[in-house]
């Protein structure tokens, strides 16, 4: 009867708690700039009505490396409860213990999410959006439009091409890519795409673009430039469709970006609630119609015309080639040493 | 108090502040240098010289640095020779427009080093104004690669760092006597001879200090080289970036960082030998 007693207390006691209403402050690290002001109207703005005794404040260093490296000069004391970053990062930021681990016992959202989405967070937080490599171009140069990787090489666009090389990931995407488009598999080597890449070089006005691809071709620096789709979907449309955006027939990958629970946050049970309702079947349906992100929610239902400009429609899926991430950190070097020897030193300007 | 401890106590407060700004950044990045970066990316605390054996078995470390003094000296050479007649101009001038030319000569200084080189992109860039110039007067027929290319990196970093040489070179002019220019003259030597005899010499000094101020600045420059140089340039600061930012392998970035401080370090200690000696 005391035991009994005990369960009823214990099970009241996890109910209450479940039913509490995070709040005070939570502060959330991501990107900043069209992702910030995108994902605070569809994602931030309905979970802080649902909760109105807590403010959320978005901070946005710029890129997830620096997200990292404040994690990890925040080490004995946190002053972020959430993290948006690479799945890269993130895994490096699991390792450390900066992040916590989530399981669905604790989190049963992550029950609804699609086998990637948690493959690609580990043990740590899941992935919270997909996006992928895409070719950008100016639709009103390009005609008609592009459907393959191979139409960058072409004279015409002699110093027109924009190509962002390793250690940035686009260039460690593209060499995956162009080894496939050479049929080859990047895991038993790249020297088919260095020997291709070698021959696109002349062709390239800078490996680094600045600001970026989209902001070159809509100053007419640039013709093509490489990109991810999210922002070039955006920028399409921002642009009166200039801004052309093509997913090569010869394949693409996924960029991931996790979200993580900071070990030792401030606010940890405002961090958890977050995290749930990031990784709902709402919001990410939200962001996707919003900013073309493929969601990482199985359940989530964003509009046919939303999905259908993402890789995660079912016409692209057999296009997205399966990168494993780990052992991209791991050939990263090696990739990035070829391209500055064979690649670069072929496109001297 | 012994008189001998006065000025350390009156030191005291500057040194202070130097540890805190330069000693201990520094010491803690020496500290990361020793840690160990896993195939991960995850970084392990540890003693050890992992980082620093890896640097210096990689060839691209001895081309890093040769590309970084190759630029330095192009970029430090290129402002004293632009500044040096502007200085002496500036020095000898008695017009009351004098402070306004002085601070047009330093305006640069004013202006954020990224919005400076956004600057030469809009003007060297294939679209941009010299490039159109030279193909409204048929020069060329396509654009001359301006940017994204040494060439761009070495004609921002001169911009960039001629105002530091300018100020060291009118510092340095304190020696130059315009009497004996002028007995020089009336015994009969022309301007050139009285250039080259006299005023050069005399202002030696300075353009030395000028050179070394624009070599160091120009050696640890990092906006110009990243901006301009479209992913061509390799140099010790777009490498520690690219290892730190991109890589995420902070030991690595850290003995690099480590790496780059001694060559510095050394080419002031040559510096300070080289005007002892001269001085003797």
């Amino acid at each position: 009867m005391r035991k009994l007693a005990l369960a009823s207390a214990l099970a009241a006691l996890s109910a209450g708690s479940a039913a509490a209403q995070p709040s005070g402050t939570m502060t959330l690290m991501a990107y900043s700039g069209i992702f910030q002001d995108n994902y605070t109207a569809v994602v931030i703005d309905p979970f802080k009505a649902r909760h109105p005794g807590l403010e959320v404040t978005y901070f946005g260093p710029g890129t997830s490396s620096q997200m990292l490296g404040l994690l990890r000069s925040q080490r004995s004391s946190p002053q972020t409860d959430v993290v948006i970053m690479d799945t890269t990062t993130a895994a490096i930021a699991c390792r450390e213990g900066l992040v916590e681990k989530l399981t669905p016992a604790e989190m049963p959202v992550l029950d609804e999410l699609v086998p990637l989405a948690r493959e690609a967070g580990g043990e740590c937080g899941p992935a919270v959006t997909f996006d992928h490599f895409v070719i950008v171009y100016d639709s009103t140069k390009v005609t008609p439009p592009p459907t393959s990787l191979k139409a960058l090489w072409d004279e015409r666009w002699r110093g027109r091409l924009s190509v962002s090389a390793p250690p940035n990931i686009q260039g460690l995407v593209l060499t995956a890519i162009v080894e496939r488009m050479e049929g080859g598999d990047y895991r038993r080597g790249v020297d088919r795409a260095i020997a291709r890449l070698r021959e696109l070089a002349p062709l390239v006005q800078t490996f680094n673009p600045t600001p970026d691809g989209y902001s070159l071709i809509l100053n007419d620096q640039v013709t093509f430039a490489t990109g991810w789709n999210a922002r070039a979907q955006l920028y399409h449309d921002q642009s009166n469709g200039r801004i052309g955006v093509m997913l090569p027939e010869e394949g693409t990958a996924f960029q991931i970006n996790t979200i993580n629970v900071v070990a030792n946050g401030p606010n940890r049970a405002a961090a958890r609630a977050f995290v749930s309702h990031a990784l709902s079947a709402e919001a990410q349906a939200a962001f996707t119609d919003r900013m073309f992100y493929g969601p990482t929610n199985a359940r989530a239902a964003p509009k046919p015309e939303a999905l259908a400009r993402t890789a995660v429609d079912p016409r692209y899926r057999d296009r997205v080639i399966p990168l494993d991430w780990n052992d991209i950190v791991r050939l990263r070097d090696a990739w990035n040493n070829r391209w500055r020897r064979e690649v670069i030193a072929a496109g001297a300007r | 108090m012994t008189p001998r401890l006065l000025p350390w106590l009156l030191l005291a407060p500057a040194l202070v502040a130097l540890s805190l700004v330069f000693v201990l950044p520094i010491a803690w990045l020496f500290r990361i240098s020793l840690n160990i970066s896993e195939g991960s990316g995850a970084m392990v605390e540890a003693v050890a010289l992992d980082s620093y054996a890896t640097l210096f078995a990689d060839d691209f470390t001895w081309a890093l640095t040769a590309n970084s003094f190759r630029l330095a000296a192009t970029a430090s050479t290129g402002a004293v020779l632009l500044g040096y007649p502007i200085a002496l101009f500036l020095f000898r001038t008695r017009s009351r427009f004098r402070p306004l030319l002085a601070i047009l000569a330093v305006a640069p200084l004013m202006v954020s080093g990224v919005a400076r080189v956004v600057g030469w992109l809009v003007v060297l860039g294939d679209q941009g104004l010299v490039n159109a110039a030279l193909i409204g007067l048929g020069l060329v027929e396509r654009p001359v690669p301006l940017i994204n290319n040494w060439d761009g990196v070495a004609i921002g970093l001169t911009e960039s760092v001629m105002p530091y040489v300018i100020l060291s070179l009118l510092a340095g002019f304190g020696r130059l006597d315009r009497s004996v220019e002028e007995a020089a003259a009336t015994l009969g030597a022309p301007p050139w001879r009285v250039f080259l005899r006299i005023t050069l010499p005399l202002s030696l000094p300075g353009v030395v200090l000028g050179w070394l101020i624009g070599f160091v600045l120009a050696m640890s420059a990092f906006v110009t080289p990243r901006l301009l140089g479209g992913g061509r340039v390799f140099v010790l600061a777009t490498e520690i970036y690219d290892l730190a930012l991109e890589s995420v392998d902070w030991p690595a970035a850290a003995a690099l960082a480590m790496y780059a401080l001694a060559l510095l370090l050394l080419v002031l200690a040559a510096y300070t030998a080289l005007t002892r000696r001269i001085a003797h």
